[in-house]
Order: structure tokens, then sequence, then C-alpha cells
């Protein structure tokens, strides 16, 4: 493998096909992203908040467009708290008014009070644009992988040596 | 150069990148000029593709999602279609197209294009020769089909001179060009093993490599022995 990179077009062709894998799973992420509207079209249930309906490391396909009807309450929808930067999935429970406008209230099937209290300071409802997608499907305990390594990160080392035995004793 | 390594001859991908690597080497010191115009169209459409993702990269991680979601969308779409056209090139253009390159005009100034593939497990190495005319008619296609044993030694070791004469032999561009390179058809049907033929095996053989030596070298002469590898 390393003999062709005496010549620059075959070493510029290797780092490009290395690129492009990285590239193409960056672009189908985005392409996912523009198709459903949402920033994050794929979240990951952290916390039992909505369990039974589904526990933690359950993996949620999100949509985030009103084609045929406005975001109503029954909806399991994944918001982000202002200056926050960690989605949460909840159910919406109360729905005031209309359209952009509309103040919605939260509350996670597994908790006892309503979602005021996670709400940033000052803020005592949710609108529609802080909203980023309602769940439409679910792989449960796939994404389990994702709170093991952030909970665990002396995993990650781990997991990466492992991957790279892997390259190492099994080569094509 | 390739023949200074010594490779696995179980490992098939190395089988054909070392012989892919040595064609350039080759024909390039007969004075062959090599054109890279299949390379650079493929690597202009795949490093225009990772542009458009790095810049995408960039104004997502810089504006957000929702004040750049029109430039994402445009640049998955524009995205797609150059890494659409990528695929295609490589494909129906390439098809596995390792030299393109025109002869010295002493030996006629015929533009060859030489692509070569493997099959799954079996250890022969298939070279495509499309020849074009000087001026830009088709002459026709050659092919041949040898097993990696004739040019790679026990050991591993890339032997350049068997290798050399095969492309001489089968392709009277580069036999042309290097004429000391190429052997009877029959030389190169016995240089594989090492026990002696009779004219009916030889035959037998000739029959069952059919195809394999379609034009090229002229037979001087029957004659058959001298083998070109060292034992």
């Amino acid at each position: 493998m390393l003999s062709g990179m005496a010549n620059p077009r075959q070493a510029a062709a290797q780092l490009m096909n290395f690129g492009l894998i990285v590239s193409t799973a960056f672009m189908m992420w985005k392409g996912l992203s523009v198709i459903t509207d949402s920033p994050s079209p794929i979240v990951v249930v952290l916390s039992g908040s909505m369990e039974p309906a589904f526990q933690r490391g359950d993996l949620l396909f999100l949509w985030n467009r009103n084609i045929f009807s406005e975001t109503s309450v029954g909806e399991i929808v994944v918001y982000n708290v202002k200056d926050k930067d960690i989605p949460i999935v909840h159910r919406v429970v109360r729905k005031f008014g209309t359209g952009s406008k509309a103040k919605l209230l939260t509350k996670g099937d597994n908790n006892l009070s309503d979602d005021t209290e996670l709400y940033a300071r000052g803020q005592d409802y949710l609108v529609r644009k802080d909203i980023i997608g309602s769940v439409v499907g679910f792989i449960p305990f796939v994404g389990y992988v994702t709170i093991m390594l952030s909970e665990h990160p002396w995993l990650k080392p781990v997991m990466l040596g492992m991957m790279g035995l892997v390259v190492v004793l099994q080569r094509e | 150069m390739a023949s200074q390594e010594k490779i696995s001859v179980y490992n098939l991908a190395d089988l054909k990148n070392t012989s892919d690597d040595a064609i350039p080497n080759y024909l390039n010191s007969l004075k062959f000029r090599q054109s890279h115009r299949l390379t650079d169209i493929r690597l202009t459409l795949g490093y225009g593709a990772l542009a458009i993702a790095a810049a995408c990269l960039g104004w997502d991680y810089k504006f957000g999602f929702d004040a750049t979601k029109y430039y994402t969308a445009a640049a998955v779409a524009l995205y797609s279609l150059l890494n659409g056209a990528l695929t295609l090139w490589i494909f129906y253009v390439e098809r596995g197209t390792i030299y393109e390159g025109t002869a010295p005009s002493s030996a006629g100034g015929d533009t060859i294009r030489i692509s070569t593939h493997t099959k799954k497990n079996v250890p022969e190495y298939n070279v495509t020769v499309e020849v074009t005319g000087k001026d830009g008619k088709k002459k026709g296609k050659v092919e041949v089909t040898k097993p990696f044993t004739e040019w790679f030694d026990a050991t591993g070791h890339f032997v350049a001179a068997p290798f050399q004469s095969v492309l001489a032999t089968a392709v009277p561009a580069v036999g042309k060009a290097d004429p000391k390179r190429v052997a009877g058809p029959k030389e190169g049907a016995a240089a594989t093993t090492t026990t002696t033929y009779t004219p009916e095996i030889l035959e037998a053989l000739a029959a069952g490599t059919l195809g394999s030596e379609t034009s090229g070298a002229e037979p001087k002469s029957g004659k058959k022995g001298e083998r070109r590898r060292k034992a």
C-alpha cells in the first residue's frame, strides 16, 4: 500500500477515496437533515423519562415538517432548551393557540411533573421553533453504544484499539 | 520500483497491483508518452465533491443548520451529482484502465489503452489493450490472459523480463518499440513449465489458451526452450 505513495496521482487518489467515504457519510446525514427539515434527524434517548414508551438507548427518527397538520397534543417531540445543547424527548401535553406562536407544554410520561422546571430561566413554555422534530419511528437499544461511550470515556480508546486490531489482523 | 519489494504470492490484490505498477514503468522506459487524462478527470470530480462537503461542514459549523439549510440542500444535490458522475466515470469510462499512452513515432505512434482485471481466486492476469492509430481510428483490441506465475518467482519477487515479454509479444505497438522482448508464441506457452514438450502437446496447449494470444508477434521460428526465468 505504501508503494503507491511514490506516485503523486496514486497518493492523491488514495487520499480522495478515504475522503469520499467520510464525506459521503456526512452528506447523507445532511441530506436526511434537509429532507426532514431537522438539524438532528436521528437522536438517542438519554433518560428514562419516557418509559415505558422509550428506554435509554433507543434510536429515534424525527420529522420536523408540518405538511398535513400542526404539531399537536399527544405527539412525542424532541426539543432543545435555550442555551443548553441537550435534546430532550417528551410528550406535548398542553397547547394554547395555533401556528408558530402556539404555546406548548411538554412532560415526560414517566415524570411526576411537567417540564417547566427543565426549561431555561424565564421560559415557561415552548414554541414551535424550539422543537427539532416529532418522533416518527424508533429502533430499540441500538443507540446504547453512544451512551456507553459518553458515560465511560475510557471505552473510546479501547474501542478504537479493537477496531485497529481488526484492521491489522484482517487484511483483504 | 515494484520489483524491489517482495509480495505474498497468495495475495491476488498484491499480484495485480505490482503488475499494474510495472506496466507504466516499462512503457514509459520505452519512451511512451503517458496520458493522465482519465486519472485527472477522476481526481477533479472527487476533489470537487470533497470541496463541496468541506464547505458545507464549514457553514453548518459556523452559522448553524437553520440559517443555511437552503445552501445545504443545494450542496447535497451537487454532491450527489458529482459523486454519481464519478461513479459513472469509473465504471463506464475508465473500466479498470491503468495506462494510457502514445508510442514513440519511431514505433508507429499508436495510442494504447491498457486495462487489467483479475477474477476472484483465479491467479491469472487479464490484460485488455485497445489500440488507436495516429489518425484516431480504432485499430483493434488485444486480450491476454496469463498466469501470474510467469513473472513472479516462488518467493514473490517480480521478474521484469518475462512480464515485459508478454506485453511486447501481445501488443504490436509495444513490440515495435521493444523488439528484443518479442517472443515466438510457442515459447510463451512453454515458458510456464520446465518439462520439454513435443509439438503435439504444444498444439494442444495452444488450443487450450486460444484467444489469449490473438495477434502480435510474427512467429519467427518454431524453436522452444530458452527459458526467460532464472532458475
